[in-house]
């Protein structure tokens, strides 16, 4: 229970800092934490293939092209921001954590558990039996992840 | 002969019309042959329809009683036939005559689409068929006067469109009058007492008609149109066609619709227009130095007799309107053409530069003298023959003053013709012309035609009088009583055409004068009446077009307008202006400093948003 | 074979980049528009057919064996598939020329089919699920197609847009596991009936919380908006016209009434959120985009606006309003994506987007010009064009449904379309020509060509509005329709 916890409130520091920080390598690398650690708790949940997803779609596919684009982008630094901006985020998300922690409260108890009869069944036959229009849509997102790369690692020097 | 075929006459051209549209320029002689056989078909389809005479087509159309319903009788087959017979000549002549015109083809296809329209509105036997050829009229005085190609022939088609459109407005409310007075729309079928509602019924048509013909005050696009228009054009609308509809709807208001009896007030208020008309136009005629703006004023002129003598409400009068209908649109289509034919050759119709050209040109200079005579009334041309009807129809009314506006206006009708005719075609060769050949075949053609026919109309009067205008009163005058109007005809020995004869010679005299005093010159000779103490302070107000209701009624628009734009339209454009666009700007201005580019702003937003719904949401479905 | 809408573009996008290495760009046009059009010709000439006794679902088989492959159409995804293809297709013979210069033609056209794919299986799907795994498709997708250019901007857009959408995504992956645990189904059908026979008030009011910030995001909807103006002005001219047009209409006001009213069912409450999202997301940006100097900005602030109709009518409910509402995404997608394409034709030829250094191009570039005055008069509803009718249709919804207030909001705010719109035309295209595109010419051909398709359906459509209305905009309207009917009243929360 610690350790699900300490994930928990790691995954929130990190998703947090991934927003915050200035410097966006380390938001970027905040953000793929903020991932593997939401993989582990799904992983740590019983819910092997929500994790696989997790890790393989999320804290993979999206942070490389995030650190692409980061690495493509030359220094951002001389964006200026107002003070007040700086203040905006974290005020709202003290705001949400509050409301957040007063809706989750009176919904504990309501939301019924799932039915066990769900976990049946292994992995690949769920996906399959189950989700086979889901897997046309995986191929689909690791193509377009796939051709994202090529685009955007495409020799430019020809055209320009 | 079906009722079926009265769709010829109207379909044939418009057809016709697409045709001419389509043919490519390379095609043109094909286009010439197909125009000239059209118009020789409908001219011969005409006289089928004349002998025929009674034909009615009616089939169910809008509902409401709007029947398209066309009607074939003794004075729209005497119409169709005369429209047949100009559009013939007027074909042959545009052949040649327009034939490197940039629009040639275009005005062709014009000149059978007005044709198509033109029959239309001649048949037409309901108000709602009627009006819709007449508008349809509108659109190709448009087009032919912008085929001018001058620079001002725009501003003067917009002119011509926006006086001839107040015309036919009018002419639409007193239909509209009409109809709710009479109840019916089908135009045999009426025949009112022209008291209260009726009378303005009668007031608002007789604008629409009047002005078709182009009389005063709706005149003042004619003589602008004659410099910006091409010359074929005023020979073909408003010499011949307009005078033709306008004059016919004119007839058929006051004779059919309208019980105008001789002496009443509407019998009066046509009488003073006319009068008025026929002489300020003249005036106006006599001291122009352009053959085409003279030729104009004058077709502005006759439009006054004709008016007059139906407005007289005797037959006589009434059959003296109608045949100078006829006859002057032959000899003023003559006129124009013939103009034109000096205009094809020297290249102006200025008649200062021009002069002696009888000697290179005799065919057009025989057919201008013809055409001449006949409009100044001499005997014994058909001019004469109808300008004695007026007057005697104007004499018998009582008021005099009818027949001596009438009479001065015959004064200087041939004084100007004098002046013209002796500019242009006699007197000394100009030296500003260089040396010319008579014009074509296809030009000369349709003036000696039209020449010749106001020969036979006059000398042998009775053929028309019979045939066309004498079926056309019928059952008027007293019941039962034979009409017959060749008794005047040609007689001289009495007193009314005594004074008539007595007018030309006075008019031969001024002009010998005016010849005179200005130093040989013959397009000077109206000098001395250009230059009467009042009149040269009136001939300049006029040349400024202070008398044009059109100038004028655009300075009063354009005043008016400058009054709504500072009074209401910039109170209104400050409101926009300054207070919506300050407002709209502030709050723009707000909105776009939030939108910073900042990310984690924008997420705020969005949780911002996130929340302000669930507790929306929450506290609606309560 | 309804699969064809997803498999089609997929597997041609997956040939593409091979192919690519063969011919540059001869085959890459030619195969990828040919996809497109055969996709048109697909939902307008079969598509009819298909659902003429009412709604299909396909379920498929891959070798004898039965597998869960279910595709709906019934006349609301029809509807969209043929506006899907369509704009499409001239989005991609725009691309012909327009995409020249950037290179790496094959590798374009292959993100933008897999795209097309994404929509078209979201159109097509029939659970919750699936829903998401296509909207991230198109959205992977459009997050390198907004890249395509890899300048600073163009990244720094497609960050962005990333950064939000995710969030958006993510809300509605929580929205969908909420769903998922109170029924325990992700069928759109199952869960409409599983959600009356559960009482779930409090949780379901979250999780409608949860889809409007997710597909209000997609879709652009004020407040949840910012990202559309940075990522659609960046990207290149065809995707701009296809972001707006398509994307944020299928992956968000498509997605959000397809679940809203065929699974959840449109309670009054719902209605009035809609609305009130609608009417905010119609005045801001219609505010937000007269201020704005840069031609697609403009554009794409006047998009968030003209999505706000487009909910305001579906919020309504009733089958006028919603009818109104699909027909003004129909008109919104052909005239804005003419607009963005004659943006494109205008960058190209100047460089600039800044329409302060623009002025009297309509000299020097008249097709563009005039094209682009038809799109602008017809979003601003100007009669007889094809957004008049709709907004009509909407305006005269919002009367009848007895919400004024609403109703003049929408007139007041098409006074303000038809202001920056002709603040655009002015700048842009009349007055002075600016002496710096004195050497200015016209569009290529195929930039041509797509522009003047869409002119000409944006006239045809407003000239013969109500056989289009009855041929394509009720049977949609009805299916919505149906919903509304169906649901109302049946849960409450």
């Amino acid at each position: 229970m610690i350790l699900q916890t300490a994930l928990l409130i790691g995954l929130v520091i990190f998703s947090v800092l991934a927003i915050v920080l200035r410097d966006l390598l380390k938001s970027a690398i905040s953000l793929a934490v903020a991932s593997l650690l939401l993989g582990i708790i799904f992983f740590r949940m019983k819910a092997p293939y929500a994790g696989a997803f997790e890790i393989s779609v999320v804290a993979g596919l999206i942070t490389v092209l995030f650190v692409l684009t980061i690495a493509l982008t030359k220094s951002g630094d001389d964006v200026r921001e107002s003070k007040i901006a700086n203040w905006v985020f974290p005020l709202v998300f003290v705001a949400f954590i509050v409301i957040d922690a007063l809706v989750m409260k009176s919904l504990l108890g309501k939301v019924p558990a799932l039915p066990a009869a769900a976990e049946a069944g292994g992995f690949g036959d769920v996906l399959w039996r189950g989700r086979t229009l889901d897997l046309i849509g995986q191929i689909a997102a690791i193509l377009a992840g796939v051709f994202a790369v090529l685009a955007l690692f495409r020799k430019k020097d020809k055209h320009e | 002969m079906t009722p079926k075929m009265l769709l010829l006459p109207i379909l044939l051209p418009a057809v016709l019309a697409v045709v001419l549209l389509l043919l490519p320029r390379a095609l043109r002689l094909l286009r010439d042959i197909l125009a000239v056989a059209g118009a020789g078909a409908l001219l011969y389809y005409a006289f089928v329809f004349f002998s025929v005479k009674d034909l009615r087509l009616a089939v169910p159309w809008l509902g409401m009683g709007i029947d398209f319903d066309l009607r074939l009788y003794h004075f729209s087959s005497f119409i169709l036939l005369a429209l047949a017979g100009f559009l013939l000549l007027i074909t042959i002549y545009t052949t040649v005559r327009m034939k490197d015109a940039p629009r040639g083809r275009e005005f062709m296809a014009y000149v059978f689409l007005t044709a198509a329209f033109a029959n239309g509105a001649a048949l037409a036997n309901n108000f709602v068929p009627l009006l819709f050829f007449w508008e349809g009229l509108l659109v190709t005085l448009y087009g032919m006067i912008t085929i001018g190609g001058r620079p001002t022939s725009g501003r003067t088609a917009v002119k011509a469109l926006l006086i001839s459109g107040f015309c036919d407005f009018c002419m639409i409310l007193g239909i509209g009058l009409l109809w709710s007075v009479a109840g019916t729309s089908t135009m045999s079928d009426i025949s009112v007492e022209p008291t209260g509602l009726a009378a303005v019924a009668f007031v608002l048509m007789m604008i629409g008609a009047a002005g078709k013909a182009g009389a005063m005050p709706f005149h003042t696009w004619i003589p602008d149109a004659a410099v910006d228009a091409p010359v074929t054009f005023m020979a073909f609308l408003p010499a011949a066609f307009e005078k033709l509809l306008g004059i016919y709807l004119l007839a058929r208001i006051s004779l059919d619709f309208f019980k105008i009896r001789p002496g009443s007030g509407l019998s009066l208020l046509l009488m003073i227009v006319g009068a008025v008309t026929i002489v300020l136009a003249v005036l106006m005629a006599l001291v122009q130095k352009d053959l085409k703006r003279l030729l104009s004023y004058h077709a502005v002129s006759q439009v006054g007799y004709m008016i007059l003598g139906i407005g007289t409400a005797i037959p006589v009068g009434i059959a003296g309107g109608i045949f100078h209908m006829i006859n002057h649109a032959m000899y003023k289509s003559g006129l124009f053409l013939s103009a034109g034919s000096v205009e094809h050759r020297t290249g102006t119709t200025e008649l200062k530069k021009l002069g002696g050209l009888g000697r290179e040109m005799p065919l057009t200079a025989l057919g201008f003298t013809v055409c001449a005579l006949a409009i100044s009334g001499v005997w014994p041309l058909n001019g004469f023959v109808s300008k004695e009807m007026v007057f005697h129809g104007a004499v018998e009314t009582g008021s005099t003053i009818f027949a001596i506006a009438a009479w001065v206006g015959a004064i200087f009708t041939f004084a100007s013709f004098l002046k013209a005719g002796h500019s242009v075609f006699f007197g000394e060769r100009s030296k500003e012309v260089p040396a010319v050949k008579e014009s074509q075949p296809a030009i000369v053609l349709p003036i000696l035609v039209l020449a010749g026919l106001c020969v036979l109309f006059g000398v042998y009067n009775k053929l028309p009088l019979t045939l066309f205008i004498q079926p056309i009163l019928q059952g008027r005058g007293e019941a039962g009583a034979h009409v017959d109007f060749t008794a005047h005809a040609l007689a001289v020995f009495n007193p009314v055409a005594l004074i008539s004869i007595g007018c030309l010679v006075l008019a031969f005299l001024l002009h010998a004068y005016g010849f005179r005093k200005g130093g040989r010159k013959a397009y000077l000779a109206s000098e001395p009446i250009h230059n009467l103490p009042g009149m040269h302070q009136a001939y300049d107000l006029a040349e400024k077009r202070v008398f044009d209701p059109y100038d004028q009624g655009l300075k009063v628009i354009r005043g008016l307008s400058l009054g709504l734009f500072k009074g209401i339209d910039r109170p209104i454009d400050f409101f926009f202006e300054k207070i919506v666009t300050f407002t709209g700007a502030k709050f723009t201005g707000i909105l776009k400093k939030a939108h910073n580019g900042h990310y984690a702003n924008y997420l705020a937003w969005c949780l911002a948003g996130l929340i302000i719904l669930a507790g929306l949401i929450g506290l609606l479905a309560q | 074979m309804i699969i064809l809408f997803i498999v089609l573009p997929l597997i041609v996008a997956g040939l593409l980049p091979i192919i690519g290495k063969v011919s540059r760009r001869v085959l890459p046009d030619a195969l990828a528009n040919a996809t497109l059009l055969a996709l048109l010709v697909y939902a307008v000439v079969a598509g009819r057919g298909l659902i003429a006794d009412g709604p299909v679902l396909q379920q498929l088989s891959w070798l004898g064996e039965a597998v869960n492959v279910r595709l709906a159409l019934d006349g609301f995804s029809l509807f969209m598939l043929m506006a899907v293809s369509l704009v499409g297709l001239a989005a991609g013979l725009f691309s012909i020329d327009y995409m020249e210069h950037y290179g790496a033609k094959a590798n374009f056209y292959a993100l933008y089919l897999v795209m097309i794919a994404g929509m078209n299986g979201l159109i097509l799907a029939t659970d919750l699920f699936s829903v998401y795994v296509f909207l991230e498709v198109a959205a992977i997708a459009s997050y390198a197609l907004v890249a395509f250019g890899l300048g600073r901007d163009e990244l720094e857009a497609a960050f962005k847009y990333l950064m939000l959408s995710v969030v958006a995504s993510a809300f509605l992956v929580v929205g969908i596991a909420v769903i998922f645990g109170l029924t325990g189904q992700l069928d759109f059908a199952a869960v409409a009936a599983g959600l009356k026979e559960v009482n779930a008030g409090p949780v379901l009011g979250l999780v409608t919380a949860f889809f409007l910030l997710g597909f209000g995001l997609k879709a652009a909807l004020v407040p949840f908006h910012a990202w559309l103006p940075d990522a659609h002005p960046s990207a290149p001219a065809p995707i701009s016209a296809v972001l707006s047009g398509l994307l944020i209409k299928v992956s968000g006001v498509y997605a959000l009434t397809r679940i809203f009213i065929n699974v959840f069912g449109l309670t009054p409450a719902l209605s009035a959120v809609l609305m009130a999202l609608g009417a905010v997301s119609i005045v801001v940006a219609a505010l937000l985009a007269l201020g704005q100097k840069d031609m697609k900005r403009m554009l794409a602030y006047s998009s968030i606006s003209q999505v706000g109709y487009i909910v305001l009518g579906l919020g309504i409910g009733t089958p006028l309003g919603i009818a109104g509402g699909l027909f003004h995404l129909f008109n919104h997608a052909l005239a804005k994506g003419l607009l963005f394409l004659t943006s494109g034709s205008v960058q190209q030829a100047t460089g600039t987007r800044d329409m302060d250094e623009m002025g009297g191009l309509a000299k020097r570039m008249p097709v563009t010009a005039v094209t682009n005055l038809i799109g602008s008069l017809s979003i601003a509803g100007v009669p007889p064009l094809n957004g008049f009718w709709s907004k009509l249709i909407i305006i005269v919804a919002l009367v009848q449904a007895g919400h004024p207030v609403y109703a003049v909001i929408a007139v007041l705010a098409s006074v303000l379309t038809l202001w920056y719109y002709l603040l655009m035309q002015r700048k842009a295209f009349f007055g002075k020509l600016n002496e710096k595109w004195a050497a200015v010419k016209e569009a290529p051909f195929w930039m041509t060509a797509a522009v003047v398709l869409l002119a000409l359906l944006c006239v045809g459509v407003g000239i013969l509005f109500s056989s289009t209305v009855t041929t394509w905009i009720q049977p949609a309207a009805d299916i919505l329709a149906d919903g509304v009917h169906a649901a109302t009243g049946s849960w409450g929360f």
